[in-house]
């Protein structure tokens, strides 16, 4: 293992059972991804991206295979440090927007922050950053709207936002600009790269090829019928 | 701040903000609630009113009551039987007795007439301890003590009036002996509200003032009351009195604390019974709705828990949430169950607990609450909401997160 690797994927398989049928989703899938590295998966639906991306943060179990993040396997980890692991170190991007409906856009912002290293009450600098984190996505005027007064859109700007609330040390993104407008989406990448460069990972699942050739200098792997097929190297 | 504060806090916050999202559900489940406890409230407070009234009453009552019995109707009692018992070891006293029911018709009310001479008995001068005003009647003829509610229905005052008050006297009511005569009496005393329950319709008078209302001959007695040195002997007396006595029904304070006792036992255990079943069904109703995780609570689940959350986290906010929901339910529940029987007499109740036929005069409840009383309310209703709702929730809350957001 390189001294420089982040996330280490080893073999890693996952079969999902659907009645008296089984449906292998990844296959023996191994990846190696260096610290502050920006990695497009990309590949068709059902090719078991989404699937990679939750083994990776540590939502779904793999039947096979080892995730390890700074060298330790997440999923020896307890239900307590996979939470911490999930809540500290990995910010997450779903392909819906994942608000919840009852808080305010800056609320499900604080809603990790809350929860983070300090497990305090969100200080100043916190609903600071919330507030920063809204204006860089757009939405500094949209502080106090529930998610129902913002469109989809604007929902997803707001997740997107939320991943980065407690500098994690990888952004797992899952199409995060699907429904976004072709401004937002550049918008968007923009501020991916802004982190990146500060030496945030990425593993970004995509199947736009645009988005993953648009990135600096991106790593690009591509998924198929649950195996990592190909490896393409930087766009 | 301390970190563990500071999180509770947190999510304290966040379970309110869910309780206000759902407001709508949350407030039904709360009127709901607090009409359950407020039931069960206030039928507690109610029997235990009535249980501790009657159980205060009774204590003052001599230990052993002798009724003469003629072809199975009760008829007054020689007052010379007691001369017969006089051989018995263990007899302190016996001193004669006379009481009969009275309806007076403008008022459409009955009162217990009761007559007594408290120097005769041996705790009569602890008789003054039941009354709220005046004294008991003295050696002076036409003197009474009356219930708070027949004081109030007959808008008496308790003699001597005061110079401004001095005429008319409001101290003076009238009561009809069989010839039609009127018999005028002077209130000189209430007796306390505590002991309404027994005292709220009765007239007390020396025993002359009795046997001249109703025209009872001095050699005769409604009953014979006997009193005892030794509390524990009580049973043993009366069947010696019985054999003695063989025409006579002899009644003890124990049978009578136990009649009270069976006929409040029952009918609390009959609507005890109803009011379990009412909160039984909606512990049955929560459990069902919060088991029954909808998929948006589902969803949310997942995505808390991909955000970092712990199951302990999810479980303390439903915890939070089923806590003010159980409270405010219990406050507003204990309240309204104190009003209802403060203010209202217990009107939901009082046909099960008190009788169904109508009472006149009506009479006040004084409850009494206590620490163990909220305690064990507490634990008959909060507690089974809280576990109907937090249990579910931590079935909920230990699926995989993949597992709850693909629902």
């Amino acid at each position: 293992m390189s001294m420089n690797a982040q996330l280490v994927i080893e073999g890693v398989g996952k079969v999902y059972r659907v009645d008296e049928q089984t449906l292998a989703a990844v296959r023996e899938v191994s990846l190696t991804v260096k610290r502050g590295e920006m990695v497009a998966v990309i590949g068709h639906s059902g090719s078991g991206k989404t699937t990679l991306l939750s083994m990776i943060g540590g939502i779904a179990r793999p039947d096979s295979g080892r995730v390890l993040f700074n060298g330790r396997d997440i999923h020896t980890m307890n239900s307590d440090q996979l939470a911490d692991y999930r809540c500290d170190k990995v910010g997450f991007m779903f392909q819906f927007a994942s608000l919840l409906p009852m808080l305010t856009a800056r609320e499900n912002l604080l809603l990790p922050a809350a929860f983070g290293r300090s497990r305090g009450k969100p200080d100043g600098r916190a609903e600071q950053k919330a507030a920063e984190l809204l204006a860089l996505v757009g939405l500094g005027d949209r502080l106090a709207a529930y998610p129902a007064q913002l469109s989809g859109g604007q929902q997803r700007r707001v997740a997107i936002a939320r991943a980065f609330m407690n500098d994690p040390e990888l952004i797992l993104a899952d199409e995060p600009t699907g429904d976004l407008d072709e401004e937002t989406e550049q918008d968007i990448l923009r501020i991916f790269r802004e982190y990146n460069r500060q030496g945030t990972t990425f593993v970004v699942v995509t199947h736009n090829r645009q988005l993953a050739a648009s990135q600096d200098n991106p790593r690009v792997v591509r998924m198929k019928q649950g195996l990592l097929q190909e490896e393409i190297g930087p766009a | 701040m301390n970190s563990a504060l500071e999180k509770q806090l947190n999510l304290l916050d966040y379970a309110l903000a869910s309780l206000w999202r759902r407001r709508l559900k949350n407030s039904s489940v709360l009127v709901v609630f607090t009409a359950v406890i407020f039931l069960v409230a206030s039928f507690h407070l109610v029997t235990t009113a009535l249980t501790e009234t009657a159980g205060a009453v009774l204590r003052q009552t001599p230990e052993i009551v002798i009724q003469k019995m003629s072809a199975g109707r009760q008829e007054a009692i020689p007052v010379a039987y007691g001369e017969q018992l006089s051989r018995l070891f263990g007899i302190k006293k016996i001193v004669p007795r006379v009481w009969g029911y009275y309806f007076d018709e403008p008022f459409q009310a009955n009162y217990t007439v009761l007559g007594v001479d408290p120097a005769a008995m041996p705790m009569g001068e602890h008789l003054v301890q039941t009354l709220l005003a005046g004294a008991w009647p003295g050696s002076a003829a036409n003197q009474a003590v009356v219930g708070g509610a027949i004081r109030e229905l007959l808008a008496l005052s308790v003699a001597p009036p005061t110079v401004e008050d001095d005429f008319p006297d409001h101290s003076l009511f009238a009561l009809h002996r069989p010839d039609r005569s009127l018999k005028l009496l002077s209130t000189v005393g209430v007796f306390r509200d505590e002991t309404a329950l027994l005292t709220a319709d009765l007239i007390a008078m020396s025993l002359a003032d009795a046997r001249d209302l109703f025209q009872i001959p001095a050699d005769l007695a409604t009953d014979l009351c006997v009193y005892v040195h030794n509390p524990a002997e009580i049973t043993n007396l009366a069947r010696k009195i019985a054999a003695i006595l063989p025409d006579t029904r002899v009644l003890t304070r124990p049978q009578i604390e136990q009649t009270y006792r069976v006929v409040f036992g029952w009918r609390s255990g009959f609507a005890a019974v109803c009011l379990l079943a009412a909160l039984a069904a909606f512990v049955i109703l929560a459990w069902d709705k919060a088991s029954g995780l909808s998929p948006e609570e589902r969803r949310e689940i997942a995505i808390l828990k991909i955000l970092g959350w712990e199951t302990a986290d999810l479980l303390l906010v439903r915890c939070w949430e089923a806590l003010i929901v159980a409270l405010l339910a219990f406050v507003a529940g204990c309240t309204l169950a104190w009003l209802h029987v403060v203010f209202f007499e217990a009107a939901l109740f009082r046909p099960v607990l008190v009788g169904w036929s109508v009472i006149h005069p009506p009479f006040a409840l004084t409850p009494r609450i206590e620490v163990k009383d909220l305690l064990l309310l507490f634990v008959l209703t909060v507690l089974p909401y809280l576990a109907a709702t937090v249990i579910p929730t931590w079935r909920g809350a230990v699926v995989p997160a993949e597992d709850a957001l693909n629902g």
